[in-house]
């Protein structure tokens, strides 16, 4: 009895094995698992939301929201692209540790010198309709009075800000001109075997934002475009630990 | 061991079963019947097939409080079905709390051929339109996430969910694609302004020469056949000091799109009053007179009182009553 009994769930373990492995198993041969990882700091201090940061200013912030969008992930070698991810929409939300590595299949012999990102959600994707996934309306990264994504969401305090309890909140977007604030990223990255560490680096964001006239920033405008091109000079590849 | 076995096979067989449900599933595709004189859709229907089940699980959503705050105002509470999808007893939609709002809600129909939606055109795509009123504190004063937590937990949604997309589940795209399934049925093709035009029906003399004036003096706005342009053109209004909407340049922060707004269509005129986005005007004639008489437009528009006459006659023929009571776009009883 015992015996039938170990007999039927090894059939139906099977099946479902068959079921649910993927079909084209010599593919897996030519992949190899790789994952992107991005570190928020300011400067040398790594950033977690919540954690009080000293700017060498005096000035003290924190945060409590850091999320942004990673799109159209592309790794090049000599300027020719190598790998482009499909479906290339991340959102990176601090309050998800997880989410700050990207995860994914590259060919197993791949060489890149370069990688090249969006910073936010491109204007075709903003007008394609409306997406699941890291997309999803729900994540509170869409505005809902003007549409259009949120590309990137900095809020907390800081002692500069001139507003009730100091506190912040910049809301970057816009995909329409001259309002248009994505950012393309270009960063020049040796090859590595299966992690590449990024930084991005709020410091310089700090320092230009406009705090006394816009610590708020909740609608497309120039300073959403002018801080986004400063966001997107501030990743780098991370040094060798 | 006997009642084991007997419980792992029932369990296997209710696992295959409902594997099988979930593969095999297939929603009931819809094709729109597209008048052949109209343009092509700009909505992309790829993105977003229509399925008899998805077009009933927006419409039940549609008709539905419970996208609201505190349950109690649907989509339908400024959209009313027989009065060409807006509402017709204030000049101002109100909402939630009897909340009123700086604007008149604007008509649904031909939605699929829309580029822009709201008098302003602050939202860019049909899927996306329903975010803004749900989210507005003089409307439905909720959010999106709370809307997807409270029909994700209604068993009776969690059943339309599943066989309008094959999953159960209540997220922020099935929501919004299925209230876009229902919308883009809302397709209003039979006037006898349509039936003229196919040859099926003719225009009396004065609806004929209100139609002759109508082309001369409007269709550069309200383009043929949706009576749109689906463009924002300045209307010639003063503003009203005590909503100060500057319209389309609320959204642009371009000084040239000061008071411009969404040309609105004509289908259905007869049905939607008041008129204009703050609906100043309860009456068709009282929008002519406007256009006769404003002086901040390019130009005026000359009517004697009876062209004036004539081209109302011409704008009732834009009526379509299988479309305003049409009972596949009413209240669902179900």
């Amino acid at each position: 009895m015992n015996n039938r009994l170990k007999i039927g769930s090894f059939l139906w373990f099977a099946l479902l094995c068959i079921l649910v492995l993927p079909n084209n198993l010599p593919a897996q041969i030519t992949e190899k698992s790789f994952e992107l990882h991005f570190q928020p700091v300011f400067r040398t201090q790594k950033i977690n939301l919540e954690e009080p940061i000293r700017t060498s200013q005096g000035d003290s912030l924190a945060l409590h929201t850091l999320r942004f969008y990673i799109s159209n992930l592309v790794f090049l070698k000599k300027g020719k692209p190598v790998f482009t991810e499909t479906n290339s929409h991340h959102l990176l939300d601090l309050e998800k540790e997880t989410s700050f590595t990207l995860r994914f299949q590259l060919p197993k012999n791949v060489d890149f010198d370069s990688l090249i990102f969006d910073l936010g959600v491109d204007s075709l994707t903003q007008v394609s309709g409306v997406m699941g996934g890291d997309l999803d309306p729900t994540l509170g990264m869409f505005w809902t009075w003007q549409s259009g994504y949120i590309n990137t969401k900095i809020e907390g305090f800081c002692s500069r800000s001139p507003t009730r309890n100091h506190e912040f909140q910049l809301h970057l977007g816009g995909y329409l001109n001259p309002f248009q604030s994505i950012q393309k990223v270009v960063l020049p990255a040796l090859s590595v075997e299966n992690r590449l560490n990024l930084e991005l680096d709020l410091a310089l964001l700090f320092e230009k934002v406009n705090w006394a006239q816009k610590p708020n920033i909740m609608s497309p405008c120039m300073d959403a475009v002018q801080l986004s091109k400063v966001l997107s000079k501030s990743f780098k590849v991370a040094d060798e630990e | 061991m006997k009642s084991k076995i007997k419980l792992m096979t029932v369990v296997s067989l209710l696992f295959w079963l409902l594997m099988a449900a979930t593969i095999w599933h297939q929603p009931d595709p819809v094709g729109l019947q597209i008048p052949a004189h109209w343009p092509k859709p700009h909505y992309d229907f790829s993105k977003n097939e229509l399925s008899k089940e998805g077009i009933a699980l927006g419409r039940r959503l549609f008709y539905d409080p419970i996208l609201s705050r505190d349950s109690t105002v649907s989509c339908a509470g400024c959209h009313l079905s027989f009065t060409a999808f807006t509402h017709v007893d204030h000049a101002l939609s109100h909402g939630i709390d009897d909340r009123i709002g700086i604007r008149n809600s604007m008509t649904l129909m031909n939605l699929a051929w829309s580029k822009h939606f709201m008098w302003d055109g602050a939202v860019s795509h049909l899927d996306f339109q329903a975010l803004a009123p749900i989210a507005h504190p003089a409307e439905l004063d909720h959010s999106i996430e709370n809307v997807v937590q409270k029909v994700g937990a209604n068993p009776t949604y969690q059943a339309l969910f599943f066989q309008a997309f094959g999953n159960g589940t209540a997220t922020g795209e099935r929501v919004l694609k299925a209230i876009s399934q229902f919308e883009l049925t809302l397709i209003s093709a039979n006037s006898k302004y349509d039936r003229m035009i196919l040859g099926k029906e003719t225009y009396t003399e004065q609806e004929q020469n209100g139609y002759q004036i109508f082309q001369k003096n409007c269709a550069t706005c309200h383009s043929e056949p949706l009576f749109t342009n689906q463009g924002f053109e300045k209307n010639g209004l003063p503003l009203d000091t005590t909503l100060n909407d500057f319209g389309r340049m609320l959204i642009t922060q371009n000084a040239a799109d000061s008071l411009k707004f969404k040309v609105p269509t004509l289908r259905n005129i007869e049905f939607s009053y008041p008129y204009m986005h703050d609906g100043r005007f309860r009456k068709l004639r009282e929008v002519i007179n406007h256009y006769a008489t404003t002086t901040t437009l390019d130009r005026k528009i000359d009517l004697s009182a009876t062209e004036k006459i004539d081209l109302v006659a011409f704008l009732l023929t834009l009526t379509d009553r299988e479309f305003l009571f049409n009972p596949d776009f009413s209240f669902p009883k179900k």
